[in-house]
């Protein structure tokens, strides 16, 4: 009993030495199944398989209200909601809310539901969750162009409008339960990418969180690009458009010519 | 089999685009036309952007159009003068339209000005057609000749800057090709239509151009604005998608073989009342789509990051 002490202590202290966060914490050791997706020409989206293991330093507190939730984050772009109303019997965009940072993609799975796991504050706190979402100050214009204050609850329904239109597309997803443990300290959970995903640097964070409270975070970076021939055409459609648009109606112009050739010969 | 569109950036199924192709290169074939008007409508549907669909659409017109010119230039069908003439207006079209289509898009108007501007044009010339061709059905069957347009003056004769073309066997103002070829040209950049459907009624009863080179002279200037819109939305929107451009070139020249042939075995009055038909049908869906209320009054779009 001593010697199972004096060991507890030993490594305890050990842990103080490396983890300088609460003594006696427990730590993730975390990975993805690809660090880099490629977007090629037959790419109809893919999943992705996050997995980890708790390293418990406290073997006698194991698996009690222990949650692990994983928060897939997308990069942030300017996004525009704009509401349409019907303006003498046509429905017309009239009011509009520009977001300045809005997550291109946002996936969340989660041990149990989010609100067990953890208070709203503390999860409101850490960005965690779609409705937690920080799409920073937003604003509001009207059809003419013109700035306008909108009512908060009015606000409101806007981007409520963009987290539905994004759920809707595949982009935003949450699913609890999504991360299951597999005995008791490993774990893992898929991650969906559709095709439509934008391309660019994501990361992978994994909250470890004991009574509610987080116990270890732990980020990976995961990068979605377009490569091979997707890659050098929208390079280059974007680099060089005066090039790419001429090629295009080149090539056009030769098929509509080649049409004609194989015509007459008939 | 699904390909990823690069520009598009999202994946599309290639049988459905070669389809699409062939279909609406089946109908252009058939009546004459770039199919431009049915092509965009189809691409916005199935999820392409209107920006995207509209600059990719204008490639498969060049290829189209190609085919068409160079048919006429062997049958010498084409009044390169009036065609020219066109062209000059249709360049200045072109350019103010793609500035008009940039200035839409930012002010999120785009896909309402498409829609409006298609449901106006294909129910109008739609029902002209139809009425048209339904008169010249009857007339056939009753025995009686239709009667003879042109011969009599008319505003037009009164503008200044004459010009003689001989093809046309025509001396009018240069004024009224022009514009007619400014304001297709402004259509065609925010539809991604080739105008041939607004133009080739405009050259018969605006400027009364003999039917025999309508055409022709049709192809030929589309042909060259068809092009400008293509590298000018690459330029400015960055919005050709060369593989989905592809795709529906091969579909068209394809279905396009097919419908030449068809015409011939069908008489022109049928043809045209089913054009007529066909532009109605489009226009009166589009126009459903405006009117009625959307299953979400909002709707998303990225911004550009420099604004």
């Amino acid at each position: 009993m001593r010697r199972f002490a004096a060991a507890l202590f030993t490594l305890a202290a050990l842990a103080a030495l490396t983890a300088p966060e609460p003594a006696r914490a427990d730590q993730l050791v975390t990975d993805l199944s690809e660090h880099q997706v490629a977007i090629r020409s037959n790419f109809t989206g893919t999943q992705i398989l996050l997995f980890g293991a708790v390293e418990a330093r406290t073997p006698r507190s194991r698996a009690l209200n222990r949650d692990v939730v994983v928060v897939v984050q997308g990069p942030t772009r300017p996004m525009t909601v704009r509401r349409k109303e019907p303006i003498a019997g046509i429905w017309i965009n009239h009011d509009s809310v520009t977001y300045p940072t809005v997550p291109g993609y946002y996936a969340i799975a989660s041990t149990r539901p989010l609100e067990v796991t953890a208070d709203p504050d503390t999860l409101k706190a850490l960005r965690i969750g779609i409705e937690n979402i920080n799409p920073g100050t937003p604003t509001a214009r009207a059809i003419d162009g013109t700035l306008q204050i909108l009512p908060p609850d009015e606000e409101n329904a806007f981007w409520k409008a963009l987290i539905r239109n994004q759920r809707r597309n595949g982009l935003y997803t949450s699913l609890p339960g999504g991360v299951t443990f597999l005995g008791q300290t490993l774990f893992r959970a898929t991650v969906d990418i559709p095709a439509n995903v934008p391309v660019g640097l994501y990361t992978a964070k994994v909250y470890l969180l004991q009574e509610g409270e987080i116990v270890d975070t732990i980020s990976s970076p995961l990068y979605i690009d377009k490569r091979g021939a997707e890659r050098f055409l929208f390079r280059m459609a974007h680099s060089d458009p005066l090039l790419y648009g001429l090629i295009a109606v080149l090539i056009a112009a030769l098929a509509g010519w080649l049409a004609s050739a194989v015509m007459n010969r008939q | 089999m699904q390909i990823y569109l690069p520009i598009a950036e999202l994946p599309v199924s290639v049988l459905t685009i070669l389809a699409m192709g062939a279909a609406v290169g089946f109908l252009s074939g058939m009546f004459g036309i770039g199919g431009g008007f049915l092509m965009t409508p189809l691409l916005i549907f199935l999820g392409i952007p209107p920006a995207v669909a509209v600059g990719t659409q204008a490639t498969q017109i060049v290829a189209s159009s190609v085919t068409g010119a160079l048919a006429h230039f062997a049958r010498k069908s084409i009044d390169f003068k009036m065609g020219g003439v066109l062209l000059i207006g249709g360049i200045l079209g072109s350019l103010s339209g793609i500035y008009l289509f940039k200035l839409l898009a930012a002010i999120g108007q785009i896909d309402l000005t498409i829609s409006v501007v298609y449901v106006a044009f294909l129910s109008v010339i739609g029902a002209m057609m139809m009425v048209e061709s339904v008169q010249a059905i009857r007339a056939a069957r009753g025995g009686t000749v239709t009667r003879r347009r042109g011969g009599h003056h008319s505003w037009i004769h009164g503008l200044p800057f004459k010009m003689r073309f001989r093809r046309s066997k025509l001396y009018i103002s240069v004024i009224p090709p022009i514009l007619v070829g400014y304001f297709v040209g402004t259509l065609a950049a925010i539809m991604g239509v080739g105008g041939g459907f607004i133009l080739i009624p405009a050259m018969i009863y605006i400027l009364r151009m003999p039917t025999n080179v309508v055409i022709g002279t049709s192809f030929f200037q589309i042909v060259f604005v068809a092009a400008l819109t293509g590298v000018m939305h690459s330029l400015e929107n960055q919005a050709v998608d060369i593989v989905l451009g592809f795709l529906l070139v091969v579909g068209g020249v394809i279905g396009a073989q097919y419908g030449v042939r068809a015409a011939e075995k069908m008489p022109a009055e049928q043809l045209r009342a089913l054009l007529a038909a066909i532009l109605l049908l489009i226009g009166m869906r589009l126009g459903y789509d405006l009117i009625s209320t959307p299953a979400d009054p909002y709707s998303v779009v990225e911004v550009e990051a420099e604004q």
